[in-house]
């Protein structure tokens, strides 16, 4: 997660050089790469357990993907390669959009690590709850 | 079950780290048959097509030639604006080993074509690279918010000591327009899709391109074997 995260962000190249670069102003997007990755790498997991193993419904696994997905979303550069070819593709209305998603960024990121939280406290509930030695 | 799950979560972990590594060390192994044959395949293509793009910052003479693809618009632009360019142009441009051109690649909003339009008009009054700057210097906002409007073009040439009439003639008659709109159809046509987007031109022809606000240091990297 961390590295699509990145190279959608623009902070790793890897032509012409496999190169990480912060620039100081994107400080706050870098932190957030990372705290969503990491939340995202502890609940995911968790939930694909529950579903699997405990049979449990599949709401908390949801919420973790979506999750997952605003954070990626947001702050996709819309002069970066993907930006390029939607608004290429759809105009001034993928322009909109893509720029909603760039300007709204940080927001957006934090929302998403706010549904990660949530998940993870519910699923962990869950599973202390729900795991019993038999 | 786990555990073929972690051995295939393993093995794609290992092919990832090994496509990464490949492909950095594959970069930076230039060998010298790898130049040459770089050169003798870049001396049968032909260059960037400059004549639309902006002037040259530099020295004419200078033996190689950056090319950025840009759009006013774009925050990844501004990041490499404020953050890169200023010591690229202390030690490349200004030293003589390297000339900046600017090429427009307006397609984030409806005023990005305007705004390249009017940096066109700031040069038929001899002041291109100082309207560029105060582009993006100013540049505050998603795409098509108002930053880049007609009113603030016009005030941007007004804060540089312009003639507004001529600017405004310039704009009114749309002038630039089909400039501007070959230099975008060059940038695609040399396979730009993001901004910006360079292209280091050698003196032999040779070009290397690549995409996003990179770090000063790949400029160097890339810029010194062709010195």
């Amino acid at each position: 997660m961390f590295i699509p995260l990145s190279i959608l962000s623009e902070f790793l190249f890897i032509e012409p050089f496999f190169v990480y670069h912060v620039v100081e102003d994107m400080t706050i997007s870098f932190v957030l790469i990372i705290s969503i990755s990491f939340m995202s790498a502890i609940v995911i997991p968790m939930n694909v357990y529950r579903v699997r193993t405990l049979q449990k419904s599949r709401t908390k696994i949801s919420g973790s993907v979506i999750g997952a997905i605003i954070g990626a979303s947001a702050g996709i550069c819309s002069c970066g390669p993907i930006g390029f070819s939607i608004i290429s593709t759809f105009g001034p209305v993928a322009g909109a959009a893509t720029a909603f998603l760039t300007n709204y960024e940080i927001p957006l990121r934090l929302a998403s690590l706010g549904l990660l939280c949530l998940v993870y406290y519910s699923t962990i509930k869950s599973i202390s709850v729900e795991c019993k030695i038999q | 079950m786990s555990k073929r799950i972690i051995v295939s979560a393993a093995f794609v972990g290992i092919v990832i780290v090994v496509v990464i590594l490949f492909t950095s060390l594959q970069a930076s192994w230039v060998s010298s048959n790898e130049y040459a044959m770089e050169r003798l395949i870049a001396s049968q293509q032909p260059p960037v097509n400059l004549e639309n793009g902006s002037p040259a910052l530099g020295s004419e003479s200078a033996p190689v030639t950056i090319v950025e693809f840009g759009d006013y618009q774009c925050e990844a632009c501004y990041h490499w604006f404020h953050n890169t360019r200023s010591t690229l142009i202390d030690n490349y441009i200004d030293t003589g080993k390297a000339k900046l051109v600017f090429i427009d690649l307006p397609f984030l909003g409806r005023d990005s074509p305007k705004a390249a339009q009017a940096s066109y008009c700031a040069e038929d009054q001899g002041k291109y690279w100082e309207y560029h700057a105060i582009l993006y210097t100013f540049q505050n906002g998603p795409p098509d918010s108002g930053w880049a409007d007609r009113d603030r073009l016009n005030s941007f040439a007004f804060s540089l000591d312009m003639d507004i009439d001529e600017f405004n003639d310039c704009m009114d008659s749309s002038k630039y327009k089909i400039r501007v709109k070959a230099n975008y159809d060059e940038a695609v046509k040399n396979g730009a899709q993001s901004t910006p987007t360079f292209i280091i031109i050698s003196q032999d022809g040779m070009t290397k391109q690549f995409s996003g606000a990179q770090p000063y240091s790949v400029f160097a990297a890339t810029i010194e074997p062709m010195l």
